[in-house]
C-alpha cells in the first residue's frame, strides 16, 4: 500500500483533495449557518452546465463554469432581497433550468465525450498540473478574502438585519458570501463533480455544528473535518480502486453520524441555563 | 419631597430637555409607497437624553418608524434627520450610533455562538471593513456584559441561556457599539412578566447610567407609562407625543384603539392584544 504513495499522481490527488475539502468545509461553515444550502446545490448544476457548453463550442470549460455560476448566484440573490418570491423557488427553476441546458448541451455534441461526466462524478486521481495550479489559485482568492472579511461574514450569518443595522454593509457581504460559494463549487468541480461538491460544503459544517458552541471552534473543526475525510476518502478510493467522489462523501457522512449521536448538544438536552 | 421642590425639579427637566440637542427630526416625513402610506406626514423631535415610549395598535406603522430611524428606509415625503445626517439617500453613516434591539424570538439553543462571540459582533459595524477587534474592543464587549449583570457568561453558549439572559446579551450587543441612542422594537416580546419587568426596568438603569437616548417600541402601555419622558402614539399619522398623563387620556386613545381599548376603575388603561385574537 505504501507504494501507492510514490506516485506523482497520488502526490496531486492528495493535495487537491486536502485543498478542495478546506476551501470547501470553510466556506460550508457559513452557507450552512445563513441557510443557503439549496443555493449551494443549485449552483454546483449551474456550473456543470457551463462546462458542457465549453466542451461544446470549444471554450475554456472552467470560465463558462464560473460565469454560469456567478449567473446563478446573483440572480438567487438578488431575487431575494427584492422578496419577489420564496428562496427555494427560485434556486429550485434555477437548479432544473440549468441542468436542462446541461442534458441539451451534452445532447448537441457530435461525439460522447467522457471528459465532460468526469466533472459530473469527479476524478481526484486524474488531476494534471494545469488543474492543480488553478485550484490553488482560486483556493488561495477565496481563503483570503473569507479571512478578511471573517467578521462581517460571521455577522450576517448569524443575523443580517441586525448587522446592517449597526453599520455593517450586509448586502455587499451577502453577495459576496454567494460569489464566494459559486467560486468554491467551480474549484471542487474537478475533484469530486459537480452532484458530490454540494456535500463537501455541506456536511463538515454540519458535522463541526454538532460539536461546539463557538464560532470560531465550529469553523476550526469544519475545515480539519473537511481536509481529513477528503485525504481519507482519496487514500481509501486509491487502496481499493473505487470512484473517488464517492469515497470521500461517504467517508464524510459516516463521520457526521458520528458526530450526531456521540454530540455533546445531545446529551445536554434536558439541563438548560437556569433563568434570572 | 415638598410640593414646591417637585414642581421646581419639573420645571428644571423641561428646561434640561429644552437645552438638549435635536438628535432625531421627522420633518412632515411620510414612509412607505405611494398609496399604501406605512406613516404619513410625520413632525417629530427627539433630544438628546430623552427616554421616548412608542406605542400604537398593531400595523400603525411602529416598526416602519424604527427601520426609518435606521436608515434601511428612506422618506418618500418629508425630512428626516438624525445627527446631521439628511437620510433621503440612505447612505446613512450614524447606523453604528444607534443601539439595536431588533424584535425576535429565542435564537435556536443548537446555534454556535458564545455570548461573548455575540456582544462582540456588536464593535463590528464600528469598526467597519478590513479592522480586526483588538484586546480594546474586547474590552469594551466585557464592560457592556457587566452593565446587564451578564459577565461571567461570556463564554456560555447562546442558545442556552433563557428568554430574558438572552434578551439581556442582545441588549449588551447594542451597548458595545457606544452608542448615543438605543432603539428597541418589542424587547419584551415572548418574555414571562416578571423577567418583562426586569427588562424594562434594565432599560431605564441604562438609560439614567449611560445618559442614552432611548426610543422604546412596545403595545404594552402600562409596562413603560411611569418610566418614560412622553409618549409618542402612532396610527399611521401621529397622534400624540407628550408626557404620558397628556396622552393616555380615554378621547385620544379612544381614537386611535377604537373598541380594543379598556379602562378599569383604577384608572389602568389596558388595550388588548391583537395578537392573543387572531
Amino acid at each position: 500500500m505504501l507504494d501507492l504513495f510514490t506516485y506523482d499522481f497520488m502526490h496531486r490527488s492528495l493535495l487537491a483533495a486536502a485543498m478542495v475539502g478546506g476551501l470547501c468545509s470553510v466556506i460550508g461553515v457559513f452557507v450552512v449557518l445563513r441557510g443557503l444550502a439549496f443555493v449551494g446545490a443549485g449552483t454546483s448544476h449551474a456550473a456543470f452546465a457551463g462546462v458542457a457548453l465549453g466542451y461544446l463550442i470549444g471554450w475554456p470549460p472552467l470560465f463558462l463554469a464560473i460565469v454560469f455560476g456567478l449567473a446563478t448566484v446573483w440572480t438567487t440573490g438578488w431575487v431575494e432581497e427584492r422578496g419577489r418570491m420564496k428562496l427555494d423557488v427560485s434556486i429550485g427553476i434555477l437548479y432544473t433550468t440549468t441542468m436542462a441546458l446541461a442534458i441539451l448541451f451534452i445532447g448537441l455534441m457530435k461525439n460522447y465525450n467522457p471528459e465532460v461526466y468526469g466533472y459530473l462524478f469527479g476524478s481526484v486521481l486524474s488531476v494534471t498540473d494545469d488543474e492543480l495550479l488553478v485550484i490553488g489559485g482560486l483556493a488561495i482568492l477565496v481563503l483570503g478574502l473569507i479571512l478578511l472579511f471573517s467578521k462581517e461574514l460571521y455577522f450576517i450569518a448569524f443575523d443580517q438585519e441586525m448587522a446592517e443595522a449597526s453599520g455593517v454593509p450586509a448586502r455587499l457581504m451577502f453577495f459576496l458570501l454567494l460569489t464566494l460559494v459559486a467560486l468554491t463549487v467551480v474549484v471542487s468541480l474537478k475533484t469530486v463533480g459537480a452532484i458530490l461538491v454540494f456535500a463537501m460544503i455541506l456536511i463538515p459544517a454540519s458535522t463541526a455544528y454538532q460539536l461546539t458552541h463557538s464560532l470560531k471552534t465550529l469553523t476550526l473543526y469544519s475545515m480539519a473535518i473537511g481536509v481529513t475525510t477528503s485525504v481519507g476518502g482519496v487514500i481509501i478510493s486509491a487502496m481499493w480502486d473505487l470512484p473517488s467522489g464517492p469515497a470521500i462523501v461517504l467517508l464524510a457522512t459516516a463521520l457526521f453520524f458520528c458526530a450526531v449521536f456521540l454530540s455533546p448538544k445531545r446529551m445536554n438536552r434536558s439541563s438548560p441555563a437556569h433563568s434570572h | 419631597m415638598s410640593v414646591s421642590a417637585r414642581i421646581a425639579g419639573r420645571i428644571a427637566d423641561a428646561v434640561l430637555i429644552d437645552r438638549q440637542e435635536p438628535i432625531i427630526r421627522f420633518e412632515h416625513a411620510s414612509f412607505g409607497f405611494p398609496g399604501v402610506m406605512a406613516l404619513q406626514d410625520i413632525s417629530l423631535t427627539i433630544h438628546d437624553g430623552e427616554f421616548v415610549g412608542v406605542i400604537g395598535p398593531n400595523g400603525s406603522g411602529k416598526t416602519t418608524l424604527c427601520r426609518a430611524v435606521l436608515g434601511l428606509m428612506a422618506p418618500i415625503e418629508g425630512h428626516l434627520h438624525i445627527f446631521d445626517c439628511a437620510c433621503e439617500a440612505l447612505r446613512c453613516h450614524h447606523r453604528a450610533k444607534i443601539g439595536y434591539l431588533p424584535q425576535k424570538g429565542v435564537v435556536d439553543r443548537n446555534f454556535p455562538v458564545t455570548v461573548l462571540e455575540t456582544v462582540m459582533m456588536g464593535r463590528y459595524g464600528a469598526l467597519g471593513l478590513f479592522r480586526r477587534p483588538d484586546a480594546k474592543d474586547r474590552k469594551i464587549a466585557i464592560d457592556a456584559l457587566a452593565h446587564v449583570s451578564m459577565d461571567g457568561h461570556q463564554d456560555t453558549a447562546l442558545g442556552h441561556l433563557s428568554g430574558g439572559q438572552q434578551q439581556r446579551v442582545f441588549i449588551a450587543r447594542a451597548l458595545a457599539q457606544q452608542p448615543k441612542v438605543l432603539l428597541l422594537d418589542e424587547p419584551t416580546t415572548g418574555l414571562d412578566i416578571t423577567t418583562q419587568h426586569n427588562v424594562i426596568e434594565l432599560v431605564q438603569q441604562l438609560h439614567e447610567e449611560l445618559k442614552l437616548t432611548v426610543l422604546l417600541i412596545t403595545h404594552d402601555i402600562n409596562m413603560i407609562r411611569s418610566r418614560v419622558d412622553r409618549l409618542v402614539l402612532l396610527k399611521t399619522k401621529l397622534y400624540a407625543a407628550a408626557p404620558p398623563a397628556e396622552v393616555l387620556k380615554p378621547e385620544i386613545l379612544r381614537e386611535v384603539y377604537g373598541k380594543d381599548l379598556v379602562i378599569t376603575e383604577k384608572d389602568l388603561v389596558i388595550v388588548e392584544d391583537y395578537h392573543h385574537h387572531h
